[in-house]
């Protein structure tokens, strides 16, 4: 009963995203942008998604999560280039499965810690794994990276879907990002999401409820390095090749960002907006200036100490501004009420 | 064996070196618990500092030694950095009391911005930075040359650590300092201006942190991204050294030299990741790296 | 509170468009708005119908000059596409490499610009990063409408972009990208490399080192694609001839440090070492070699130095570049002038190799654009293929020309060494020798163009 009740409100949410990205292609091209964008964002809000997994919902700060969208891309080449794969479902399998492979690796070392600790080691694995691409050079072509992927089309059974063009491949992104939503939903609302946003609040209290928190952090990094494989492997077919640097310090530390600005730490929009956020940004502040990485950093930091929640957490200030303003008698008490200093409330 | 020895004194040389870039790191982490991610543009914006000291110097050539003028950048450079460090210290009194993941992001973004302010300040052009001939050049020891600029860099690394350690453990200043860690409340009840031992810590060690920028300037070369190089190296010592330990740091810095130094030698290809590699075997085995005390950054 | 925030906020993203629309920009941005010229189109079709097949295509070119030869309101501009880091390792070079670009195209447009069309450009950074590459090309290819993209220096960025490219037909010019892969495995009907590879070096600094130092030698190879390319050059050739190599050390990418390699190899005591290294790493090895005071003995050989890389320090060694803008060759005078009367506050106040490279790939695909009368990327590809310089045109010591099977320049190389008697501040190489093209030529046998049907059509 409780599920659906919730259900009323997110549903519409999830509509109103899934229509919003559906009718993209038809308008994107109208307000000075290419399709080609489009579909960048939707991969990055799947990677977003699948970090603030992570991040946002079981409070693991990983900075080295570059190497499992990496891992995912390579994957996906290697299926196409090394065993002459065909099969663009079977190619994907090996993304998300190689992704959660090298996750459940690291969270083997890891699962034990958080905080500093846990951060740190994330960045010696990250380093670890993209050392690892440059270096086997006869698998991934070192710097060079994985050219000439072809873009394996989709079949149902008796249809087939060509994705060649962006347009086309962008549908095909959508469904796939639809997909990680609605299971990452469905994820974050049944028992086990639950218990890892237990297990970000006050760990050792969820430890003496009685369950092995070591395990669910496991579980937990291990689907979101998956879901990140998954979202390097299309991004791998997006690009026609895969290459190491995704993997590196700075773009590990950018999707930290991203999902941050966007209230990944709130709200389970927040990746999908800061995503957006940050490729609207970049293009448009890019296009006018080479110091735009400037702003986004003092951005970043403004975020920090003023609004953690990020902009979803704004969005929601002035939602609830506006509510008691217009629709609620003076008297009434006001809705916002400041979040306490330390960790943030439960998750929406 | 015999070729090892050279080896076994560079990696030592390394690791002195190491040690002193994480100098003003561990400073900060051990005595206010804050990882301070901007360490490294910090620290490359302490040896851009040094450059624009000696420009200003450089008229003044005939009246003033090299060695005068590199005295200065030295003690300039890093005021003017502590500076920056106490600004940004400031902005981060906001983010006290909360987890400690939000000092990192913030002085994470800190780092970004400072980075791009020096590429948009200097621009990405390599500079180099000029050293008084009497450590510059080489010197020929036991059939081997070394470079008389590092083993200047490694004594002055050495007194710089004793200086340091004898500042927070022998002097009263020390002791407010340690204590403030310890126990905040109880240093203001005894009237201390917390707020302000706090500014004075940072600004300390974001000093330290230029001090080893413009060290090492002269070996590692002055680009924007120069930065990423020290902080890195840092955190990873800091947290092998384990938190809150100066020694523990100071034996960390030893031991990345020395793996560093050596796989240089003998396996170079693994020269970098053997470091990570280190990292990771270690706090796997040891919690809290070697000598790492139980602290607010744990678990 | 929330005011508080939002005003903040606010001011923060106001100053950022005021800024970067006032000051932050360091070079000013075109973007250019379509102007469909319907007439072109109208004359077009009707010659194809009045026309056999047969000659339709010679007509259709004929046709099309005539119509764009007069200049002037509503030519739509042929919009060149900078795909030049600005940010990482390779921003500096990238700046002079889209300075090259631009004072070409300033050349053509002070003539009338091109087929009666002015030229304008648009630049965005492609932030030394492949997955920026693939979203700048298909951004300035699908939105900004370019006609030909030009710029590259590291190698994934450029496989990145001449991927895209090669999807759409577009001519993309890797100007200073010098992995061997670029006009090997990588390359493409659609993109032509202006720079030499590090093959090409190797082979120049090798004879030479041959010649004059000893049979001892060291590899000092980073450990990536470029850097075991490079020195597998190297060890094919000196091993051809009579030479010994004793033994490669491994440099990672990101060394910072080369204490333990510089006491290895004087342990180890070659004649000569020979270094594939590049990007920060050679910087940094620059540095402590001289500072070591090892650049003289053991003797070294280094790749190729790109002159945004080693401007304002000292060189070591014996290295490559494809120019030196201190050669006594008619025409370098004048060049250097240009770039200085062009660009007065650049901090690099003499141009190299770079924005040579840049200049000249430019130049060259807007002269093929006049010789071949047509903006038809088949036609300019093939006009390319057969380009041939003078000496003289090249400012280098041999004709030049560019290879129809790897769509690489074969050009001069120059062997240079540190300056011991700078006759100015900048004046760092000393020019030991130029190589000719055929010296150094170093062709892949791993190149397959796509065929001309394979490659799409594009008309700008």
């Amino acid at each position: 009963m409780k599920l659906l009740r919730m259900v009323g409100t997110d549903f519409g949410k999830m509509l109103f995203v899934l229509l919003f990205f559906a009718s993209l292609p038809f308008w994107i091209n109208h307000v000075g942008f290419y399709q080609y964008i489009g579909v960048e964002i939707l991969i990055w809000c799947t990677y977003a998604m699948a970090f603030n997994l992570a991040l946002g919902y079981t409070g693991l700060p990983s900075f080295g999560h570059g190497a499992f969208l990496g891992v995912g891309a390579y994957a996906m080449a290697i299926y196409q280039l090394n065993f002459a794969g065909q099969s663009l479902w079977l190619g994907l399998s090996f993304a998300l499965l190689f992704g959660a492979m090298a996750g459940g690796l690291v969270a083997l070392f890891l699962s034990h810690r958080r905080g500093i600790y846990f951060a740190l080691m994330t960045v010696a694995f990250g380093q670890v794994f993209w050392f690892i691409a440059i270096k086997w050079r006869s698998l991934t072509k070192g710097e060079d990276g994985l050219l000439n992927l072809q873009r394996l089309p989709a079949q149902f059974g008796l249809i087939s879907f060509n994705l060649d063009e962006n347009f086309s491949y962008y549908f095909f992104t959508l469904a796939v990002f639809a997909f990680t939503l609605i299971m990452l939903w469905i994820l974050i609302h049944s028992p086990f999401g639950h218990i890892i946003q237990a297990l970000k609040q006050n760990e050792m209290r969820t430890r003496f409820i009685g369950y092995d928190v070591r395990v669910f952090k496991w579980i937990s990094f291990t689907i979101s390095a998956g879901i990140s494989g998954l979202a390097g492997g299309m991004f791998a077919l997006a690009q026609q090749s895969a290459f190491p640097d995704v993997m590196n310090l700075q773009w590990s530390g950018i999707i930290v960002m991203m999902v941050i600005i966007g209230g990944g730490l709130v709200s389970f929009w927040g990746p999908i907006v800061g995503t957006i956020f940050y490729f609207v940004a970049r293009d448009l502040l890019g296009a006018y200036t080479e110091t735009w990485m400037l702003w986004f950093g003092l951005t970043f930091m403004l975020i920090i100490l003023f609004q953690p929640e990020g902009l979803v957490g704004i969005w929601r200030k002035v939602g609830a501004g506006l509510n008691r303003k217009y629709f609620q008698a003076a008297s009434i008490p006001s809705q916002d009420v400041s979040l306490p200093d330390s960790s943030l409330q439960q998750i929406k | 064996m015999l070729y090892l020895i050279p080896h076994l004194i560079n990696g030592i040389g390394l690791g002195l070196l190491f040690a002193l870039i994480a100098l003003g790191f561990t400073l900060i982490v051990g005595v206010m618990e804050l990882i301070n991610l901007a360490h490294g543009s910090l620290f490359a914006l302490g040896a851009y500092f040094a450059l624009v000291v000696l420009g200003v110097f450089q008229p003044l050539q005939e009246i003033t030694s090299p060695l005068f003028s590199y005295g200065v950048a030295l003690v300039l450079a890093p005021l003017g950095v502590a500076v920056v460090g106490m600004g940004l210290e400031v902005g981060m009194r906001r983010t006290y009391g909360k987890d400690p993941l939000y000092g990192l992001l913030f002085t994470f973004g800190a780092a970004l911005v400072i980075e791009e302010a020096i590429r948009v300040i200097w621009g990405s052009v390599e500079y180099s930075l000029d050293v008084p001939d009497l450590i510059s050049g080489s010197i020929l020891l036991g059939n081997l040359i070394y470079s008389k600029y590092r083993i200047f860099a490694s004594f002055f690394s050495i007194i710089l650590i004793v200086l340091v350690w004898y500042l927070i453990e022998r002097t009263k200043m020390g002791a407010i300092i340690k204590a403030g860690a310890h126990d905040s409340e109880m240093v203001r009840a005894l009237g201390i201006n917390i707020t302000r031992l706090r500014l004075f810590v940072f600004a300390f060690g974001t000093a330290l942190a230029a001090i080893a920028g413009v060290i090492m300037a002269p070996i590692w070369g002055i680009r924007p991204h120069v930065g990423v190089d020290a902080v890195i190296p840092a955190f990873l010592i800091v947290v092998l050294g384990g938190v809150g330990s100066f020694w523990g740091s100071v034996m960390a810095g030893l031991m990345v030299g020395l793996t560093a130094g050596l796989t240089g030698a003998y396996a170079s290809d693994w020269s970098i990741v053997s470091i990570y590699i280190l990292l990771i075997v270690v706090i796997t085995f040891r919690r809290r790296g070697l000598f790492g005390k139980a602290s607010k950054l744990d678990i | 509170m929330l005011t508080k925030t939002v005003v903040v906020l606010s001011i923060i993203v106001m100053a950022a468009i005021f800024l970067t629309a006032c000051g932050a920009a360091p070079e000013p941005v075109t973007v250019v708005e379509t102007v469909v010229v319907e007439t072109e189109k109208e004359v077009r079709v009707v010659e194809t119908v009045e026309v056999e097949k047969e000659v339709v295509k010679e007509v259709e070119v004929e046709k099309i000059v005539e119509v764009t030869a007069v200049p002037g309101e509503g030519a739509k501009p042929i919009l060149i596409g900078f795909t030049s880091d600005a940010s990482g390792q390779y921003a500096n070079s990238g700046a002079m490499d889209r300075r090259g670009m631009m004072m070409a195209i300033e050349e053509f447009n002070a003539k009338g610009g091109v087929l009666g069309r002015p030229i304008e450009w648009v630049h965005m950074d492609t932030e030394t990063t492949p997955a920026t590459g693939t979203r700048i090309a298909e951004r300035m290819i699908n939105q900004d409408g370019v006609s030909f993209l030009v710029g590259a220096v590291h190698s994934g960025v450029a496989n990145a972009i001449s991927q895209v490219a090669q999807n759409h037909g577009v001519i993309y010019l890797n100007t200073n990208s010098s992995s061997p892969t670029e006009s090997g495995e990588n390359c493409h009907r659609v993109k032509f490399v202006f720079d030499g590879h590090g093959g090409n070096f190797a082979k120049a600094t090798t004879l030479n080192a041959i010649e004059t130092y000893g049979d001892n030698w060291l590899l000092l190879t980073n450990d990536y694609v470029w850097g075991h390319e490079t020195s597998a050059s190297t060890r094919a050739l000196a091993e051809a001839s009579g030479v010994s190599i004793v033994d490669e050390l491994l440099v990672p990418q990101g060394t910072r440090d080369f204490s333990a390699y510089l006491l290895n190899i004087q342990q180890i005591a070659p004649d000569v070492v020979a270094a594939a290294v590049g990007g920060d790493d050679q910087k940094a090895l620059r540095i402590q070699v001289v500072e070591a005071g090892l650049g003289q003995s053991p003797a070294w050989i280094n790749n190729q130095q790109d002159w945004p890389d080693v401007y304002g320090q000292a060189p070591f060694g014996v290295f490559g570049t494809t120019w030196y803008y201190k050669l006594d060759l008619p025409g370098v005078d004048e060049f250097v002038q240009r770039y200085q009367e062009m660009y007065p506050d650049s901090n690099i106040k003499v141009p190299g190799n770079v924005f040579y490279n840049g200049y000249m790939a430019t130049k060259a695909l807007l002269t093929a654009i006049e010789r071949a009368g047509t903006t038809n990327n088949h036609a300019v590809i093939q006009e390319l293929e057969q380009f041939t310089w003078t000496a003289e045109e090249r400012m280098q010591d041999h004709d030049a020309w560019i290879d129809p099977d790897t769509h690489q320049v074969q050009q001069t190389v120059y062997l240079g060494a540190e300056n011991p008697e700078p006759t100015e501040e900048y004046d760092i190489f000393k020019i030991l020798s130029a190589a000719s093209p055929e010296d150094v030529m170093d062709k892949s046998a791993d190149c397959v163009l796509e065929s001309f049907e394979d490659t799409p059509v594009y008309e700008p």
